[in-house]
């Protein structure tokens, strides 16, 4: 029932999360103000990076998949519970658009030695501790309105290449229209 | 540029090119689908307990078909409340709604088990077998040593002398009964 954490999973991991944070960083993501330029419309960033991260992925697992690589089966997918996932979102925006950074963010800052990072991280894992102290008394709320595991191929009815292929295009579309926002940004600006 | 333009055609074609390639599934009966299949058995994730399946239950848990793979007559003597019979031979030939949760049982696990085989190769994804069965269900859920309160929500009670079980099901859970305590 729970994923199989052997030791090559753990540094596997720890692989995949280094990259990450390198991928984050060389985005310039480590930097509050580029984040924040996300809730202002001025700097895309964000989106982008997190666009391409989806579709990247997203073909990968779609052709490792169909050439026998790898089996979708056994890729974890997080159930849907909708009321606390819509309330939880909500404050995680509050948040992210408070402090300019997201947890993951947070640690490639405060690792580039940002003092703002360290504090954001400070602050996520006091706030992971307290919604574990309280987790019992939030329980029936946690599991309320459940769904189960949603997946977009499932819920439209539609075979999973054309979704594949409908997220790459709306991905794309959103390229488009995220560069033509900056430009003018960067015009009105100038 | 150059790069981006690049890395941009190579998505494009690979997206356009997914549309037309199928299900992304292995294919049944191919060696990758069989190595991931022993992989889900190695790794214990094809069951649950019947703790789990009781926490599923009484959560009212979306899509959960819980299915009794056992004879009629067992079914009708008592079966784990919401569950539905279906036996091996339709079983692989039954439709599964893909998001469905399927949790199969038997009366002591290994039939239900060989069905979890059958289902997964057909495809169904989402699919486990109840371990040590409706045998596991009596002495864990319905007349543990010690009464929960998942024992309580299906009418059972903890094992101090006599068993009252609901309707008929007595006698069948005193023939089940094979730990001794």
């Amino acid at each position: 029932m729970i994923a199989p954490f052997t030791d090559s999973s753990i540094i596997v991991a720890g692989i995949v999360g280094i990259g990450f944070g390198f991928a984050l960083e060389r985005a310039g993501l480590g930097s509050a103000p580029k984040l924040a330029g996300q809730f202002t419309l001025t700097d895309f960033t964000v989106f982008k990076v997190m666009f391409t991260a989806i579709v990247v992925a997203m073909l990968g697992a779609f052709w490792a998949s169909r050439l026998g690589l790898l089996d979708l089966a056994r890729v974890y997918v997080p159930e849907t519970f909708l009321a606390p996932q819509l309330i939880g979102g909500a404050v995680f925006g509050v948040g992210f658009a408070l402090a300019g950074l997201c947890p993951g963010t947070s640690c490639v800052s405060a690792a580039t030695g940002r003092g703002d990072g360290l504090a954001v991280v400070l602050g996520f894992l006091a706030g992971v501790a307290g919604t574990a102290a309280l987790l019992p008394m939030l329980q029936s709320f946690y599991l309320s309105t459940p769904r189960g595991t949603l997946l977009l191929p499932d819920v439209l009815g539609v075979p999973y290449g054309v979704v594949v292929l409908a997220v790459a295009a709306v991905a794309g579309a959103g390229f488009a229209v995220a560069e033509r926002i900056e430009a003018h940004a960067a015009r009105r600006r100038a | 540029m150059r790069a981006r333009v690049i890395a941009a055609a190579i998505a494009a074609l690979l997206a356009i090119g997914a549309a037309f390639a199928g299900s992304p599934e292995p294919h049944a009966g191919s060696k990758a689908k069989i190595r991931a299949l022993a992989d889900e058995i190695e790794h214990e994730s094809d069951h649950v307990t019947a703790l789990e399946l009781a926490e599923w239950i009484r959560q009212r848990r979306p899509d959960l078909r819980v299915i009794d793979v056992r004879a009629d007559s067992e079914y009708a003597a008592y079966h784990i409340p919401t569950a539905e019979r279906i036996p091996l031979t339709t079983l692989a030939t039954a439709n599964f709604d893909p998001r469905s949760t399927v949790v199969l049982y038997s009366e002591g696990g290994a039939h239900a088990a060989q069905g979890w085989v059958l289902l997964r190769t057909a495809g169904v994804r989402n699919v486990f077998f109840l371990r040590g069965g409706i045998l596991d269900w009596m002495d864990d859920v319905m007349n543990p040593v010690v009464s929960s309160d998942l024992t309580r929500y299906f009418g059972g009670t903890a094992r101090t002398g006599a068993v009252p079980l609901p309707g008929g099901a007595t006698q069948v859970v005193a023939r089940m009964r094979r730990r001794s305590c």
